[in-house]
C-alpha cells in the first residue's frame, strides 16, 4: 500500500483553502437582502417567483442585513436613502457583495441633473457587479447574479475588502455628499 | 407598560416600496405613528420643467413604478387639453386596452402582495406569474416590459402588432377560468380570513375626512365613485362595466374589490378588442418639428382613475417649448400620509403592513 | 342632470360668494377661477358646504417675472362631478398663505410639501416647517425657478468621467465639433480668411 505524501502547508495556505471551500458554498447559496431602493426592484418579483425562479440559482430573499450576503441597490439613490443604505451595508457581516442595478447607479442615468440623486454609486460604497439598463429586464437581472457567482469563484468580488482598505476615502466621499452620515430626525432622538 | 419606538421599513419585507412607518407602541398597540416619505424623491417635477414636451415622454412613466401607464395617459390627456388636439378613435381604444391590462397587473400584484405580510406565499407566486404574462404581452405591444413610453400626446406610438388579440384573449380566458382559485387562495381562505376580516376598518366619515379615493372610498360608501364612470375619458362611456362597491370596509372587502375589478377589466378588454376599428393611431403634433413644439398657455388638471384612486397631472404652460410647472396628484397621498398619522394609532403592530398593502400606498408617487 | 348644467351650477354658486378676477371653463368637467387672496377661505368653506368635499390637490406655481407665487387648490365633488381650480397670487418675497386645515384636513401634508418646495408659509398648520421629503436641505426651496438643480448636482455629487474614446465614435469628431469647425470657418471667411 502506497502511502500518500502530505506536504506541509503554511497557515496562510490552509486559510486560503478554507476560504475557497467557503466561497464554493457561499456562491451557491446567496441570500439577498430585501431592500428595494428604487424602481428596478419591480423586476425582482418575477425573478423571485415562479416565472423565473431565482431559487434554482440558490438565491433567496433574507429579511435582516446581518444574515444577508448580497445587497441589491436597485436604481437611483436619493440622499435620504444613501444614508440608510450605508447603515445597512455596514451592518452586514462579511463577506458581502453589492449589485448595482440600472444606469442610475452607474452614472446617474435619467436623473443625472437632479438635486437629490447621487451620480456614481461606487464613490460611496464598493460595487461588485453592475446590471445596466433602464430598467434591466429579468433575464439581465438573472445574468447579473450569475456574473456575481463567477466573480466570487475567481475571487474578484472583493468590494468589502476595498471598503476596508479605502475606508477613509469612502467616508470622505460620503460626508462630502451627505454632510453627516448619522440619521438625525424626530424619531431617532 | 412602557412605550417603545419601532419602525417598519425602509428595509423591511412587509413594506411596499422604499418608505418607513415610524411607530410608538405600547405592548402591540400603536400609540402614535407617521409615515417617513422622501426616500424615493428624485426632483421629478423639477426635472420635467427642464425637458421639452416631447422629451418628457421618457421621464413620465418613472413616477409610479408599479403602475407607469397612468402617468403616460394623464400627461397625454393634460397636454392634449392644453393644445386642443383631438386623438384618433383607434388610439383611444388602444389606450383603454393598455390601461386595463395595466390595471390587471397592479391588482394582481397588490393581491399577491397580500401574501407577503400574511405569509401566504402560494398566492404571491400565482399572482406574480400571471402578472409576468401580461408584462410579456406589453413587451410585444410596446417593446418594453415595465416602462412603456407608449401613450404619447397625440395618440399612441405605434399600432398593435399582428396576432396580439388572440394572445390577449387566450390570457384572459385563462385568468378568468382561475378566478375561483384566486378567491379560494385569498379572500375566501379561512386561515387568511382570521387575519384580514374586521381589521383596519375604514368608516365612511373617515373617507370624507381624509379624502381617500378609489377602492378605499368605494368600499366604504357603497357608491360607484369612479372617474371612469363620473367623468369618462377615452371611450369609457362606450363600454359596459360595473364598478364593484361594498358598504363595509375592512381589509378583506377592499382586497375583494380588487379581485372583482380584475373581472370588470377583463370585460372591458373584451369589448375594446371587439369594438376597435382600423385607422390611424397618432396625429402629428407640430408640422415637422416635434422637439420645438409650443403648447398654448393654460392651466389644466387631468384626472384619471388609477388602481388606488384619482390620479392626475396639474400642468401649467406659459406658451413655451417646456412645461412651466407639472404637479402630480398622487392617489396615495391621503391614506398614506394623513391616514397613517391619524387612523393607524389604536390598531396592532402587524396591521401597519396590511394598511400599507390594502389601502394602496405607493411611495414613489408620494415622493416624486 | 347632465354635466354642462353642473358647470352652470358652479357659476351660479360663485356669483353669490365673491367676484373672481378670472374665470375659464376648461372642459365639461372642469372650471378654473382666479381669486383674491382674502376670498380663498370664504370660497373654500362655502364650496365645501355645497358638496365639494374633497381637496384633490394643493400646490404652488412660481412666477419670478411678476414676483408672485400662485397657490392652487383643486376641489372635487363626486355627486356633481366637476373639478374646480382655485388660484390666488401672493407675494414672492414673503409668501404667506393662511392654512386651510380647518376646512380641509387633508391639506396638512400638501401644505408641508408646498412649504418645502416653494417656501410658502402656512400659518395655522401646526408643523408646516418640518421637513417632509428632503433631509438636511441647505439651499433655497428647490422648486423655485431660479434654483438650478444641475449646478447643485455638479457641486455636490461627482459624476463619472469617461475616457475620450468612449465619447467619440470611431475617432470621428462629434457633430458638435464639426458644427463648431464650420462656424469658425464661416467667421474667418467673413473677416477675409484670417
Amino acid at each position: 500500500m502506497k502511502s500518500t505524501k502530505f506536504t506541509e502547508l503554511t497557515q496562510e495556505q490552509i486559510d486560503r483553502k478554507w476560504w475557497e471551500i467557503g466561497d464554493f458554498f457561499r456562491r451557491n447559496s446567496l441570500w439577498m437582502l430585501m431592500y428595494c431602493t428604487g424602481c428596478c426592484a419591480i423586476e425582482l418579483p418575477p425573478a423571485m417567483t415562479s416565472a423565473y425562479d431565482m431559487e434554482r440559482l440558490g438565491m433567496g430573499p433574507m429579511a435582516t442585513p446581518r444574515q444577508a450576503d448580497v445587497l441589491l441597490v436597485t436604481g437611483y439613490l436619493s440622499l435620504k436613502t444613501l444614508r440608510r443604505l450605508i447603515y445597512t451595508y455596514e451592518q452586514m457581516s462579511e463577506p458581502k457583495y453589492i449589485v448595482g442595478f440600472g444606469s442610475c447607479t452607474i452614472n446617474g442615468g435619467i436623473y443625472h441633473d437632479s438635486h437629490v440623486v447621487i451620480n456614481r454609486l461606487d464613490r460611496y460604497v464598493p460595487v461588485d457587479v453592475y446590471v445596466a439598463g433602464c430598467m434591466p429586464n429579468t433575464e439581465a437581472v438573472m445574468n447579473g447574479f450569475v456574473d456575481l457567482m463567477d466573480l466570487i469563484k475567481s475571487k474578484k468580488a472583493d468590494g468589502w475588502k476595498r471598503y476596508h482598505d479605502n475606508y477613509d476615502w469612502y467616508k470622505k466621499n460620503q460626508e462630502e455628499a451627505l454632510g453627516e452620515v448619522r440619521i438625525k430626525d424626530e424619531f431617532h432622538e | 407598560m412602557r412605550e417603545m419606538k419601532l419602525f417598519l421599513g425602509p428595509q423591511h419585507p412587509g413594506m411596499h416600496g422604499n418608505a418607513a412607518v415610524h411607530m410608538f407602541v405600547e405592548g402591540d398597540i400603536i400609540k402614535k405613528s407617521y409615515l417617513l416619505p422622501g426616500m424615493l424623491h428624485r426632483g421629478f417635477e423639477k426635472g420635467m420643467e427642464r425637458k421639452t414636451w416631447v422629451n418628457n415622454i421618457s421621464l413620465i412613466p418613472r413616477v409610479c413604478v408599479v403602475e407607469p401607464d397612468i402617468n403616460e395617459l394623464s400627461f397625454a390627456l393634460a397636454t392634449e387639453k392644453l393644445a386642443g388636439i383631438d386623438v384618433p378613435d383607434r388610439a383611444k381604444w388602444i389606450r383603454m386596452l393598455i390601461m386595463e391590462l395595466a390595471r390587471i397587473t397592479i391588482h394582481l400584484m397588490a393581491y399577491g402582495g397580500l401574501g407577503s405580510p400574511t405569509g401566504n406565499y402560494t398566492l404571491m407566486h400565482h399572482a406574480h406569474a400571471d402578472r409576468n404574462t401580461i408584462l410579456n404581452i406589453f413587451e410585444k405591444i410596446t417593446g418594453h416590459r415595465v416602462y412603456h413610453q407608449y401613450i404619447v400626446p397625440g395618440g399612441v406610438r405605434k399600432d398593435l402588432p399582428n396576432g396580439i388579440e388572440q394572445e390577449i384573449h387566450a390570457f384572459l380566458d385563462d385568468l378568468e377560468s382561475r378566478y375561483e382559485e384566486y378567491r379560494r387562495l385569498g379572500v375566501a381562505n379561512p386561515t387568511l380570513l382570521k387575519r384580514i376580516k374586521d381589521t383596519i376598518m375604514l368608516p365612511e366619515e373617515v373617507v370624507w375626512n381624509l379624502g381617500v379615493t378609489g377602492i378605499g372610498m368605494r368600499s366604504a360608501t357603497n357608491k360607484a365613485y369612479d372617474i371612469r364612470k363620473v367623468m369618462p375619458y377615452c371611450h369609457y362611456d362606450k363600454v359596459e362595466f360595473d364598478v364593484p362597491v361594498s358598504s363595509y370596509s375592512d381589509a378583506r372587502s377592499r382586497v375583494d374589490l380588487k379581485l372583482q375589478e380584475v373581472v370588470q377589466s377583463i370585460r372591458i378588454i373584451r369589448q375594446v378588442l371587439d369594438k376597435m376599428e382600423d385607422g390611424p393611431v397618432r396625429v402629428p403634433l407640430d408640422k415637422g418639428q416635434a422637439m420645438r413644439w409650443r403648447v398654448p398657455k393654460g392651466y389644466v388638471y387631468a384626472p384619471i382613475e388609477s388602481s388606488r384612486g384619482e390620479f392626475g397631472y396639474y400642468m401649467v404652460s406659459n406658451g413655451g417649448t417646456h412645461p412651466y410647472r407639472v404637479g402630480v396628484r398622487g392617489a396615495s397621498y391621503p391614506q398614506g400620509l394623513l391616514g397613517i398619522e391619524k387612523y393607524l394609532p389604536g390598531t396592532r403592530i402587524d396591521d401597519a403592513a396590511l394598511w400599507v398593502d390594502t389601502m394602496g400606498v405607493c411611495s414613489p408617487e408620494i415622493d416624486r | 342632470m347632465n354635466s354642462m348644467n353642473n358647470i352652470e351650477h358652479v357659476q351660479s354658486l360663485m356669483k353669490d360668494i365673491c367676484s373672481p378676477i378670472k374665470e375659464n371653463i376648461i372642459d365639461q368637467f372642469q372650471i378654473a377661477y382666479e381669486l383674491k387672496q382674502d376670498d380663498i377661505h370664504k370660497t373654500l368653506g362655502y364650496l365645501k358646504n355645497a358638496g365639494w368635499i374633497q381637496l384633490s390637490y394643493l400646490s404652488a406655481v412660481d412666477w419670478p417675472d411678476t414676483n408672485e407665487i400662485e397657490v392652487v387648490y383643486i376641489l372635487m365633488n363626486w355627486k356633481k362631478p366637476v373639478h374646480i381650480q382655485l388660484r390666488t397670487r401672493i407675494d414672492r418675497e414673503n409668501p404667506v398663505m393662511p392654512s386651510i386645515i380647518s376646512i380641509y384636513e387633508g391639506a396638512k401634508y400638501y401644505e408641508r410639501e408646498a412649504h418645502e418646495f416653494f417656501g410658502v408659509k402656512f400659518p395655522g398648520n401646526p408643523d408646516y416647517e418640518k421637513q417632509l421629503i428632503l433631509e438636511k436641505w441647505d439651499d433655497m426651496p428647490p422648486m423655485r425657478k431660479d434654483f438650478d438643480p444641475r449646478q447643485y448636482s455638479d457641486a455636490h455629487f461627482v459624476g463619472r468621467e469617461y475616457s475620450h474614446d468612449f465619447t467619440e465614435l470611431n475617432n470621428q469628431p462629434s457633430k458638435q465639433a464639426k458644427r463648431q469647425q464650420r462656424k469658425t470657418r464661416i467667421n474667418s471667411l467673413d473677416k477675409g480668411g484670417k
